[in-house]
């Protein structure tokens, strides 16, 4: 490292209050000496992307297990003309079982009505009447596949964009590429996480910092009710007393380094007690829903015990993007091996789901739209993979389709009321524009500003980007 | 990657068809051909191929496969998966079956319509008219790696014996009295840039930074009042041993090892536990604790299966070195098994070479490096050892490879008495059951009555097939795989008209894995019955049929039995249902009754099952031990183009790095995988990579930075190191000190360097702002073992019992673990899913990668947990009431005295002034002198000084 660049990591280092007081000290793992090691904005610092930014920050919607996408958004009325037709389809399992094509699989019509809605007139179901009244705002990707048949694998891909090795997660990736808007809050969120198919990996930073990780508020399957930071509140001493003891540290401190002036490591360990302070006082306000109105409330259901839970995430999404939080998952899920959308038998569970987040979701879109937050929020919906059109053995359920699925974007740059790609006509395979799982990424960077190419990372002698050497950006959906 | 299965490549056919090309000239082609080509085809390519498939693609480094599709040449030659027309012969072009989403999906946006296919394919087998002649078709080239000029590179240089320029004793005017020759490296480097080392560190501080950098713990009271005391020259040097001798070195170096080797006691998926990896933990310790001699640690860890052993004991530990194969996180679910084969293998070679050898050879899986001179085909010359080698056993969900643990002479003869005496009762007992030989799988034909076989049954929910256990009727039986419960049922119908009286019989296969309470439930004529029954015990007719009873049966009302897994625990077995009329079932009674006299039977079978479960209770205790095994099938792999499994290329012979000096005298055994020869060319003299890693990583561990930065990485892509005749000196003392570990320890901490103050010097640091050149000491943060050991220890609340097992009886998963332990942080299970909080807040190594250097960060999140956490605020009490009890001490004698023992040395005046005011404040109503005591203490405990060693 030469002495410009050190002094350059000086001053940086002493310009604490990026990411959630967050400064990797002494490098990267394997960095060599060349990039700056303050892990907090190596795209600004370096190369200045020339992509407008057209969303801030982005809040991801995860369906843990795959709803059916032709029993919600992807219409297929062949299914309902010919359901209990025994037809030959490339089953994804099979294949991956036993290499065998071509097996014959019932089709099975859906259990809910398709009704048209908005201007668009876009065809969903009855699952979800509440975020159809939002048909016009939302961007359609029919057309999405994606890797992995089993949920473990496929939960990693549409996380990390890998599943057979430990590599960071979007949410890490695009932190790692913008920092955090914010002084008083961690810059990427996970609310209700689930522990299963990946658990932490889907929100770890693997070979980035730490700091990139996501800050997790719950867990998937416990109310929402309960979650929050760890370590936000002090459960022993009370306010006044917490106040003098923190006094005395900071005192304690600053004797303990005035032999050591200048030294930007210790400094900075101070003010992260100063930082941590201050999100110990901001973070339970913007964490605390009660703040909000009867009518917001509402507006989430969270005055019905049914979308309570959700709607509370929901809301908590709202307030975080309005602080300031770059990047915010939502997991509607459980700590299951088989988890919430995964009905293989017993479809009509599905409603059961429906009903717990349809409301809430739908609540959210309005909410952000009239505070003229959807502009630069970009909203994602959707699952590690779809259903397959076709009954398993049993007859009451479908299995995992990891070729052909919907996922819906809103706000954030993506055109409204606009659906690009589709399946074939059984909603099997995605067959026209299709959009691989690393396009979806590659189009969500894009919309951050970030060339999902340059974001990139040297780690083990090379370099590494969240779309490996895939991705294309998908243009057509940029509004 | 299901869609590149049926691609083989064939590199013959790749020539053969270039020849041909060059044959072809477009003046051959009719006009009319042309006129196709230009109208039908040539729009479609530009259109829909170029985009990735041309020079100008090449040219932005966005080819993909090697194949270019903008010159006809491109066409024939092919990418990395072989020519992409065969002219003449759609049905025989990958490009048609990539057109068709048969092999390749092209274009990847979406299949073409049916009527440009056609088009695609009249074009080739007329002959495939194409104008397009200009000669850029050179992507498929590879630039060969120079291997001459590669060795040329620093690292893989031989290690040379360097003595410096300078005298370590005479440093300017004045005459050091403390130092090695470590120093006069240093110090020879530091004249060249115009400097001088700074002053020796105070000896309290000295004796904190030797405790912690060699047992990870603070100096107590006493080691702190003797050791100022003790003014014997050599007062350093004891202390030195001591510490290198004392159980807890193993415990604070073992830890460093397991950072590089991604020790964990779970994986990701499915947060699996490892129940008995904590075996290899305790062999890392111990070896460090025993100084096992460098080379001979790596070798058990590569091949200690394969090694001679001198008794069992050798062997036992020997084979726990092995578990350092089997810690991958891998993706057990991968359905893809071959491909999961060959990750595994990368995902160990990556391990040992980048923790061994500092090598990133990742990368020549699909490649040939780019940076280091490591061809694909060394890649696979390694690859092919551990594909020779089994890891894990592949089923839907893959597991890892558990073996008995060897053990003596005594212990087996136990163990093989045990197994004569319980399988001679066994089989006295089966014959009086009249059993014997049943566990093998009937046929329902042999059986009377009506069986309605699994196959037959209605399922709902996924059940999964298995032939495991052999007890089964027909071709198998299905299981739930003990998940979504409630979501599976099965319903075994009788065919319609049944009549009459039936004795109606369950089979399952039974095991100690299943569910005790199965509700099965039978409906009649009558109405409906349940029967709970316990599959973990062997059903009583043919070891799998159990009755449930006798039922009356009409034709109005469909026989049926249904099986639910609702509120079931452990995995559900069905296997068939027996119809059997009630007659039959008498006349098959009373023949068992014409075995012998019942009451005496039955007499001796209660006194045999009796002996028996007396014999079980006394069972020998055999012992597991993660490990590998060799494959039946020894041999070499192929090159995988670009890292494709299904897409194979040249045999790569099993060997080595090639670019390394080691002479290539290694043969390897068409019997063995070859680990037992990677492990000696590992430690053979002549390769110079695995004593300068571990030495540059033993001067990390003291120094907090690397000779080589870069600990992991002495490639290209690494940092070149600051002393590199230093590092040379290092590593041959490594190798001339018989590996030992300690020695080279002992060496390095009584140099000079490593006893310099570490208090900044301006001049200095103007110069060498990074202090490469060590002027003076890095004053460094502790790690997160560190930091929990400290307040364990501090609070008098530390167990420190050594070695076995912590994780929690019961647990069965990782899932949301609650870390409670009271032992030193490297007993703390390592679970993927469950980073005890206190290593996740700072800083702990990512346990799924190799971690020769952790992160250093100042964040929020240490700094909440250190204000709020209920454990941190439970030591500090913990070590108040301590404090407190000591009626001999005042408040000022008691702050002295934590600070001594917090920190190391004595309290400041104004730091016993902070405290005793805040001690002396009564300024806020309710709060006792313990709670401010505590309040106190933690705050001492979050202080900047017991956070960094100086």
């Amino acid at each position: 490292m030469n002495k410009a660049q050190q002094f350059s990591r000086r001053s940086a280092l002493e310009a604490v209050g990026c990411g959630f007081g967050s400064i990797a000290l002494a490098g990267l793992l394997n960095q060599p000496a060349m990039a700056s090691p303050i892990n907090s904005h190596p795209v600004t610092l370096g190369k200045k992307t020339k992509i407008p930014a057209r969303a801030k920050r982005v809040i991801f919607i995860f369906m843990q297990g795959g709803p059916s996408h032709v029993d919600s958004f992807d219409y297929k009325p062949i299914l309902e003309k010919r359901n209990g037709e025994s037809i030959a389809f490339d089953d994804d399992r099979t294949i991956a079982n036993t290499g065998e094509r071509s097996t014959k699989q019932t089709l099975m019509k859906s259990l809910w009505k398709f009704r048209r809605y908005g201007e668009s007139g876009r065809m969903i179901s009855d699952l979800f009447p509440e975020t159809a009244r939002h048909a016009d705002k939302l961007c359609m990707v029919h057309s999405m596949h994606t890797e992995g048949v089993a949920h473990g694998p496929a939960t990693l891909f549409l996380h990390c964009g890998a599943h057979n090795f430990v590599r960071p997660s979007m949410g890490s990736w695009i932190h790692y590429g913008l920092g955090s808007e914010n002084d008083n809050l961690p810059g990427f969120v996970s609310i209700c996480p689930s522990p299963g198919n990946g658990g932490a990996r889907n929100y770890g930073s693997a070979f980035l910092s730490p700091v990139h990780a996501a800050t997790t508020l719950g867990s998937a399957g416990r109310p929402a009710i309960d979650a929050t930071i760890r370590n936000l509140v002090n459960g022993r001493y009370r306010t006044d007393e917490q106040l003098r003891q923190f006094e005395l540290l900071q005192k304690l401190n600053a004797q303990q380094i005035r032999n050591r002036i200048g030294d930007a490591e210790l400094d900075a360990v101070i003010k992260s007690y100063e930082l941590a302070w201050r999100i110990q006082n901001n973070a339970p306000q913007v964490l605390n829903l009660e703040l909000e109105t009867a009518e917001t409330h509402k507006l989430y259901g969270i005055d019905d015990e049914v979308t309570e839970s959700f709607g509370r995430q929901c809301l908590m999404a709202r307030r975080l993007a309005e602080s300031g939080v770059r990047y915010i998952q939502l997991t509607y899920g459980d700590a299951g091996a088989n988890p919430a959308w995964d009905q293989h038998s017993n479809m009509p569970k599905h409603m059961d789901h429906a009903r717990k987040v349809d409301k809430p979701v739908a609540g959210l879109l309005s909410d952000l739209d009239r505070r003229g937050l959807l502009d630069d929020t970009l909203v994602w919906w959707g699952a590690e993979f779809g259903r397959t059109p076709y009954a398993q053995a049993n007859g009451t359920g479908r299995d995992h389709n990891p070729s052909g699925f919907t996922m819906w974007l809103a706000g954030g740059g993506v055109k409204p009321g606009f659906t690009f790609g589709a399946t074939d006509e059984f909603g099997h395979e995605a067959v026209v524009d299709k959009v691989h799982m690393h396009d979806m990424h590659a189009t969500i960077l894009h919309l951050l500003g970030l060339d999902h190419k340059q974001l990139t990372f040297k780690y083990s002698g090379r370099d590494f980007r969240l779309t490996d050497v895939h991705g294309r950006v998908v243009h057509n959906i940029v509004g | 990657m299901r869609v590149m299965k049926s691609i083989i490549h064939i590199t013959f056919t790749l020539f053969v068809l270039h020849s041909i090309a060059v044959s072809l000239l477009a003046d051959e082609f009719s006009p009319q051909a042309l006129e196709f080509f230009e109208t039908r085809i040539r729009p479609v390519l530009v259109k829909s191929c170029y985009k990735c498939h041309s020079q100008q693609a090449a040219n932005k480094n966005e080819l993909k496969g090697g194949l270019l599709l903008d010159t006809r040449q491109g066409l024939l030659r092919g990418g990395d998966s072989g020519p992409a027309v065969v002219v003449g012969k759609p049905d025989e072009s990958l490009l048609v079956s990539s057109l068709d989403y048969d092999s390749f999906e092209m274009p990847p946006t979406g299949k073409l319509s049916d009527a440009i296919i056609a088009d695609f394919r009249k074009w080739i087998s007329s002959g495939m008219a194409d104008p397009r002649t200009k000669a850029s078709a050179e992507a498929k080239e590879t630039v060969g790696i120079d291997l001459v000029k590669g060795r040329k590179f620093w690292a893989y240089q031989p290690l040379q014996d360097h003595v410096p320029s300078v005298s370590w004793t005479t440093q300017g005017d004045r005459r050091n009295i403390v130092g090695n020759q470590i120093d006069g490296f240093i110090i020879e480097k530091l004249r060249a840039a115009n400097l001088q080392q700074g002053p020796l560190a105070s000896r309290e501080v000295l004796l904190r930074r030797l405790t912690f950098d060699l047992i990870g713990l603070p100096p107590t009271v006493a080691a702190q009042n003797s050791f100022l005391l003790d003014t014997a020259p050599d007062a350093v040097e004891r202390v030195v041993d001591e510490l290198l001798a004392r159980p807890e070195f193993g415990e604070r170096w073992g830890r460093h090892w397991l950072d590089v080797v991604r020790y964990a006691d779970s994986i990701t998926l499915r947060g699996f536990l490892f129940p008995e990896a904590w075996r290899y933990r305790d062999y890392v310790i111990d070896s460090f604790n025993h100084d096992r001699p460098f080379d001979q640690f790596v070798r058990q860890q590569i091949s200690g299966d394969l090694m001679s052993a001198d008794g069992y004991r050798q062997r036992q530990e020997q084979i726990v070195a092995t578990t350092f194969l089997t810690l991958g996180n891998s993706n057990l679910e991968d359905q893809d098994k071959s491909k999961l084969r060959m990750d595994v293998v990368d995902e160990q070679l990556d391990t040992i070479f980048r923790g061994f050898l500092g090598q990133t050879i990742g990368c020549a899986r699909c490649h040939d490096h780019k940076f280091d001179p490591i061809p694909t085909r060394d890649y696979y010359a390694l690859a092919g050892i551990f594909r020779n080698t089994k890891t894990l056993n592949h089923a839907n969900v893959s597991k890892w490879i558990e073996v008995p643990l060897p053990q003596s002479e005594t212990a087996e003869n136990a163990l093989r008495q045990f197994e004569s005496e319980s399988s001679a009762l066994q089989q006295r007992i089966a014959q009086l059951q009249g059993k014997v030989d049943t566990d093998q799988p009937i046929m329902s034909a042999s059986l009377a009555g009506i069986v309605v076989d699994d196959e037959q049954a209605v399922l709902t929910g996924s059940w999964q097939r298995s032939v495991s256990s052999k007890s089964y009727i027909d071709r198998g039986y299905q299981h739930d795989l003990s998940q979504g419960k409630g979501d599976k049922t099965a319903l075994f119908q009788a065919p319609a008209g049944l009549e009459g009286e039936y004795e109606v019989r369950f089979s399952f296969t039974a095991g100690s894995n299943r569910t005790k309470m199965l509700p099965v439930t039978v409906t009649d004529a009558v109405g409906k019955t349940t029967v709970i029954i316990d599959q973990t015990v062997v059903p009583p007719i043919k070891n799998r049929l159990i009755t449930l009873g006798r039922f009356l049966f009409q034709p109005s009302k469909r026989a049926q039995v249904l099986v639910e897994t609702t509120a079931t625990t452990g995995h559900v077995i069905i296997d068939a249902v027996q119809f059997l009329p009630v007659d039959v079932a008498e006349q098959q009674a009373q023949q068992a009754d014409m075995v012998g006299d019942e009451k005496r039977t039955a007499a001796e079978l209660e006194m045999l099952k009796t002996q028996l479960k007396k014999l079980v209770a006394r069972k020998p205790q055999r012992s597991l031990v993660m490990s590998v095994q060799e494959e039946k099938e020894i041999g070499d792999t192929s090159v995988h183009v670009r890292g494709d499994v299904h897409n194979l290329g040249e045999l790569a012979p099993r060997g080595f790095l090639q670019v390394l000096p080691v002479s290539t005298g290694i043969a390897f055994s068409g019997k063995e995988s070859g680990r037992h020869e990677l492990g000696e060319w590992l430690v053979d003299r002549d390769n110079p990579l695995l004593a300068r890693v571990f030495a540059n990583r033993i001067w990390h561990w003291l120094f907090g930075t690397g000779i080589v930065g870069s600990v992991d990485n002495f490639g290209a892509t690494g940092v070149l190191p600051s002393h590199p005749e230093l590092l040379d000196y290092l590593a041959r003392r490594l190798q001339q000190g018989q590996w030992s570990t300690k020695k080279l320890i002992r060496e390095i901490v009584l140099s000079r360097t490593y006893r310099l103050s570490s208090v900044m010097n301006q001049d200095s640091d103007a110069v060498d702002p990074d202090n490469r050149l060590l002027s003076r000491m890095n004053r460094r943060r502790l790690s997160a073992e560190c930091i929990l050991d400290a307040m364990l220890s501090i609070s008098e609340d530390l167990d420190r019992r050594m070695g076995g097992s912590e994780i929690t009886v019961g647990a069965k998963n990782d899932y949301n673990y609650q870390h409670s332990s009271r032992r030193r942080a490297v007993y703390w299970p390592v679970f993927r899913n469950s980073v005890a909080e206190v290593m996740d807040v700072f800083d702990f190594a990512n346990p799924s990668m190799v971690v020769g250097k952790r992160d250093i960060s100042a964040s929020a999140p240490q700094a909440l947990f250190m204000m709020n956490s209920e454990r941190v605020m439970d030591l500090a009490q913990k070590t108040a009431r301590l404090y407190l009890s000591d009626s001999e001490l005042d408040d000022a004698q008691r702050v002295k005295r934590l600070v001594q023992v917090a920190v190391g040395r004595v309290a400041t005046p104004q730091e016993i002034l902070l405290f005793t005011q805040f001690l002396d404040d009564d300024s806020l109503s309710d709060v006792t002198k313990e709670q401010k005591l505590a309040q106190l203490i933690q705050a001492m405990f979050a202080s900047v000084d017991f956070r960094y060693v100086y």
